[in-house]
């Protein structure tokens, strides 16, 4: 089972006529980055709570770490969001609480034991960086720290996915370049890293597999390239999934290889997928 | 292993009626209020149903001879009436036994200088076999020369047993509509505190803790509140009982049953019922939200 997420001709609709998914197929494996592109309104939310079981699928199925979360009995639920750790846009923090018990929060909510919360909470603090905070209220805390620290609780629970929600929607570029840096690093470790964002410069700073969902649809799926230009090889979605079955850094290597042969057809490709962006710009 | 953060969950529960401490408070009140008044309506019936009790075991019936007979008309008399069939025992009470009785149930003073001018009659005690004769034998003591009138406790007990229905069916009533009172108020507090709390049932819920998890302050908050009451609710009840159980027993000399005999009954319902509810208000608080995904618990 190399594949951590798996839609399989998905479609959600809310009513009759909205088609907030219109069969999506797609499949991520495991220890991928994806960024999750589109403009507001274009699926991107139903994408990510379907994978959350908050909603589910009018058809298709679809495939978490192995769990058919499109058949799953509502006991079965917490089991398989403890797979996942989500980032919020707006952190979502208790104000009431420290920084750490925040972080153990997670764990105590899963009945973690009180030892195994004092183990790791200030490991995970030491991860982000914010072993200093660890007594801090959240809201003493820069944006930039709030949302380490909001990762801090995603990855607590140590899960194989991360799901990140607009993750630097509220905080300031250069703070957003810093997150996603550590959401690499993390990835690098060998866990599933989703990142929605429609912040374009930021998916175009970071080299990796980019899924752009408009209308309900998947529009493109490029997959990760060794290099700080956008370039997009000609790959239809259904194919990508099983074209770098290697994690980050090997998969770097293999299509540094592959650079120089494909260069001139991804240039044109890039020229093709640039005005749909400017579009979304406007859009949004 | 599945509750091990179980001490935590609790931890919360204490803490949440704490956060929350005027609603808690007006939700304990509210429970107490229910609860002595459910308490008094049952001691009541049981106060009125022992005295029953006490009066049909006697089963006595007092037949009083008229003021004309003498003593030696009277051995006569009990000597026709023990001859009935369904007669058992006849006891001769003369008038100055009656007096004293008199005297030691309702003080001394008032009888002193009634000695020599008794106004009470001289009577029989009627013991009867069977008591679903008692018409009949009545009847035929009835018959009987010098007999003037038949009392029996019978009739007291008929009336105090048909009292002892009503307070029993108002007891219930009663119980029904303050515990619905106590439900809703209760469970409006909890969801107060869900409700400042709706943010940490978010995260706990996309972290993954399971229902039970959830679940498990808001119960505990319920079963506290209820708890606080129901200690409250026992000591109220306990001076309250007192205090009027003595103005009863001045009134009408009655066999009353002492709080003591009863306080572990009364203690032990009120922490049953209260912690009950509690946690009753807890498990319906929470319901709503439970089904709830996301932002939808925070409402947006």
């Amino acid at each position: 089972m190399d594949n951590i997420i798996e839609f399989k001709n998905v479609s959600k609709r809310f009513g009759t006529e909205t088609h907030a998914l219109n069969d999506v197929s797609l499949a991520i494996e495991k220890g991928e980055f994806v960024f999750i592109v589109g403009a507001s309104g274009a699926g991107k939310s139903t994408f990510l709570k379907l994978i959350m079981h908050e909603e589910t699928p009018t058809q298709g199925t679809i495939t978490v770490n192995g769990i058919e979360v499109s058949r799953l009995k509502r006991k079965k639920v917490p089991y398989l969001r403890r797979n996942m750790g989500i980032v919020f846009q707006d952190f979502r923090l208790i104000d009431k609480m420290t920084v750490y018990d925040n972080v153990a929060f997670a764990m105590r909510a899963i009945g973690a034991s009180p030892s195994a919360v004092r183990k790791r909470v200030p490991y995970i603090l030491e991860l982000v960086g914010l072993s200093h905070k660890a007594q801090n209220r959240p809201s003493e805390l820069s944006g930039g720290e709030q949302q380490r620290v909001s990762l801090a609780r995603a990855l607590v629970n140590n899960p194989a996915i991360i799901i990140a929600d607009e993750p630097t929607g509220n905080i300031d570029p250069e703070m957003s370049y810093e997150i996603i840096e550590l959401l690499s690093e993390i990835n690098a470790q060998g866990t599933t890293i989703l990142v929605v964002t429609h912040e374009h410069d930021l998916v175009r700073k970071f080299n990796k597999r980019v899924i752009e969902i408009e209308k309900g649809r998947v529009v493109s799926d490029t997959k990760e390239v060794d290099d700080i230009l956008f370039e997009i090889p000609d790959e239809s979605e259904e194919d990508t999934a099983d074209t770098y079955p290697e994690e980050a850094d090997s998969a770097e290597e293999l299509s540094a290889d592959e650079e120089t042969a494909e260069d001139p057809q991804d240039e044109t490709q890039e020229e093709s997928a640039q005005p749909d962006e400017s579009e979304d710009k406007e859009a949004e | 292993m599945r509750f091990t953060g179980l001490g935590y969950l609790i931890k919360e529960g204490f803490r949440n009626v704490w956060n929350n401490r005027i609603m808690s408070i007006a939700s304990v009140c509210v429970l107490i209020s229910c609860l002595v008044l459910t308490g008094s309506a049952v001691l009541i019936s049981m106060n009125v149903t022992n005295l029953v009790d006490k009066i049909s075991d006697s089963n006595e019936t007092t037949v009083y001879l008229k003021e004309d007979v003498s003593k030696v008309e009277a051995v006569y008399i009990g000597r026709d009436i023990k001859n009935l069939k369904n007669v058992t025992e006849a006891k001769y009470f003369p008038k100055e036994e009656a007096l004293e009785d008199f005297k030691s149930t309702l003080g001394e003073e008032v009888f002193d200088n009634m000695k020599n001018d008794n106004p009470l009659p001289d009577a029989y005690k009627v013991t009867m076999k069977d008591l679903s004769k008692y018409d009949k034998t009545v009847r035929q003591i009835k018959k009987i020369e010098g007999v003037e009138k038949i009392t029996s406790q019978k009739e007291l007990a008929r009336k105090l047993s048909s009292i002892n229905d009503l307070v029993r069916i108002l007891s219930v009533a009663i119980v029904l509509a303050l515990g619905v009172i106590s439900l809703f108020i209760i469970s409006n507090t909890i969801r107060a505190t869900m409700h400042s709390r709706r943010f940490e049932i978010s995260i706990m819920k996309s972290v993954g803790a399971t229902d039970s998890f959830v679940r498990i302050p808001f119960i505990v908050e319920g079963m506290v509140i209820g708890f606080i009451a129901s200690v409250f609710s026992t000591a109220a009840l306990f001076f309250l009982y007192d205090i009027i159980m003595e103005i009863v027993v001045n009134l009408i000399h009655i066999a009353t049953i002492p709080f003591s005999q009863v306080f572990w009954v009364v203690a032990g319902a009120f922490v049953l019922a209260g912690v009950l509810i509690g946690a009753l208000s807890g498990f319906i608080s929470i319901r709503k939200y439970l089904k709830k995904e996301g932002n939808e618990i925070l409402g947006w």
